[in-house]
């Protein structure tokens, strides 16, 4: 009998099976180089804070493709924008690998859970970003992510990601593609027609130390200037990442 | 509370009249009375008093005050047309019925419980929902179908006399699609459908069903120690709805979104199926799943069966 999804409806052997293709693409297309992957806890609630850019999450697949080799037995859970389960075939692709419906009751309810999270407190703002402003975080909005770790008493691991700028440059924007193509974050504009083929950048995956947000009790989780602050420190805590990060990959392509 | 008097209405459907056999058989219970047109298979009609009335009846009022019941059972809610009667009619059924209900439980003196048969329907099926859930969360989308709205006023209804009336316990308990046990309910007509169950092509979403045997239990549960407020009624387990189909047996059709309900809709007519309600559709785009803490803490119901034991269940 086959291993079946679980209630979330992930499909463990479905990743399994798309990983010698990713393979191919890790190591030969995209160069990944990871680092501190394997101090990313291996149990309990964990929040993988990432900074986000181009229309296909390919830095959330690359970033899980990361942590399985470095032994990590969990594959991140994925927080997905909603315009992907009202596709046809891609909700069910994001379903079997790991992606949930974008809501804080998901995000909460998979931490309380003891899953691993991957997030992407930019959103569509980071995928939206223009080229002369690639690795510049956008606002974290209210920072929600920083409310529900506060709840959950999760591990806050700052993941810098670089590469994925240079994979899909935003250079002008075609009105309409998007949706033409299925694109996940944008559902109308999409950077240029390359969209569907990302470009052979180097990337680097760094993976900072744990966090572990001070404090853990719910009157904290409600009190907006708590939650502010987490949320700024982790933003800074992550965009000094990615500019280390940057400085050490030395060459985009 | 020793000696529990409890009014049932559509207690000649499957699931009401599984309700008042073990009621009838329960110790605790003294007496059980039906509410009903249809009439009742022979060993039900001998264990209960059945009230040959409509719900709508000017009469109702009457006749339910001189029942002396203490619990009162709605589980009269339907979501298929009966066979000949438009869809329209449903509403009148599931609204105006259980206000005339509620304005005759207003007459009940020694009303302590009002348990409804309700729906997790009133939810909806929504791409970018909570992936669980919670009671809390009803109306966080816009009602889109009738049933839907239907099932809305029906708790507002509820909420609106649970106000005036604090002395009485309400309870709503919210099911997930029900299967099994001869119930015609709109999961289980999409599941017998001859040949293969119509699918949306490029969707598999994540479902939870109930087995009918486990929606009495539920009722049964609430009747005995009724809890204030809605709770979520479901199985277990929730499962892609390819394994259900293949738990199940049966064979999948896909069919394009856009043309769902026109190739749908006349299949079933050519092949003379009764109709699938605008609810199925979106149930097999994004399929729903409940949070169900409230039904194990606080009404105490451990559900008998899996969805995927309900489905195989269903299909035999």
């Amino acid at each position: 009998m086959s291993v079946h999804e679980d209630s979330w409806g992930f499909d463990p052997g479905y990743a399994r099976r798309a990983a010698p293709l990713l393979g191919v693409l890790y190591d030969h297309y995209w160069r990944v180089t990871a680092s501190g992957a394997a101090d990313v806890p291996a149990t309990g609630p964990v929040m993988l804070v990432a900074n986000h850019a181009g229309p296909l999450p390919w830095d959330a697949v690359l970033v899980a493709a990361a942590l399985q080799r470095a032994g990590q037995p969990r594959r991140p859970r994925l927080l997905v924008p909603d315009s992907a389960f009202e596709r046809p075939w891609l909700s069910i692709a994001a379903r079997r690998l790991g992606g949930v419906p974008d809501t804080p009751e998901n995000a909460e309810r998979l931490l309380a859970e003891g899953h691993l999270v991957c997030v992407f407190p930019e959103g569509a703002r980071g995928a939206r970003k223009p080229y002369d402003r690639r690795y510049r975080l956008e606002s974290f909005g209210p920072g929600e992510f920083a409310e529900i770790a506060l709840r959950t008493a999760a591990t806050i691991v700052p993941t810098a990601v670089v590469g994925s700028e240079e994979s899909y440059p935003r250079l002008g924007s075609v009105p309409g593609l998007g949706r033409a193509l299925g694109a996940i974050s944008l559902p109308r504009r999409v950077p240029n027609p390359l969209a569907a083929v990302p470009l052979p950048a180097r990337w680097r995956i760094d993976f900072g130390a744990p966090l572990i947000a001070s404090g853990h009790d719910p009157h904290r989780a409600a009190d907006r200037t708590t939650v502010l602050e987490l949320s700024d420190m982790v933003r800074d805590r992550l965009q000094q990442a990615v500019y280390d990060t940057l400085v050490k990959r030395e060459r985009a392509f | 509370m020793a000696g529990r008097r409890v009014l049932i209405t559509g207690v000649a459907g499957p699931i009401g009249a599984a309700l008042a056999a073990r009621l009838a058989r329960d110790p605790g219970v003294e007496r059980v009375i039906g509410v009903d047109t249809r009439p009742l298979e022979a060993g039900l009609a001998e264990r209960i008093d059945l009230i040959a009335a409509d719900l709508r009846a000017p009469d109702l009022g009457d006749r339910v005050a001189g029942s002396g019941a203490d619990v009162v059972v709605h589980n009269d809610v339907l979501q298929l047309p009966e066979t000949g009667r438009p869809s329209s009619a449903l509403h009148d059924l599931n609204v105006i019925g259980t206000l005339q209900l509620l304005t005759a439980c207003a007459a009940l003196g020694d009303l302590a419980a009002f348990v409804v048969r309700g729906s997790a329907a009133i939810y909806g099926a929504e791409a970018s929902a909570p992936a669980f859930w919670a009671e809390d969360d009803a109306r966080r989308f816009p009602m889109r179908t009738r049933f839907q709205r239907d099932v809305g006023e029906l708790e507002d209804l509820v909420a609106g006399f649970a106000r005036r009336n604090p002395r009485v316990t309400c309870t709503v308990l919210r099911m997930q699609p029900i299967v099994g046990l001869g119930a015609d309910t709109p999961v289980g007509r999409w599941l017998n459908t001859p040949v293969a169950a119509p699918t949306v092509l490029g969707f598999d979403p994540r479902v939870q069903l109930l087995d009918s045997g486990d929606a009495v239990g539920a009722l049964r549960a609430a009747t005995l120690r009724p809890v204030t407020g809605a709770v979520n009624v479901g199985s277990t387990d929730v499962v892609v709805l390819s394994r259900v189909l293949r738990a199940a047996h049966r064979r999948a059709l896909p069919v394009a979104g856009p043309v769902w309900n026109t190739v749908v809709g006349t299949a079933r007519r050519v092949a003379r199926q009764p109709p699938l309600p605008p609810e199925v559709e979106r149930w097999l785009r994004h399929g729903r799943a409940v949070d169900i803490t409230r039904m194990r803490t606080e009404l105490g119901f451990e559900p008998a069966r899996t969805s995927i034991e309900a489905a195989k269940g269903a299909a035999a």
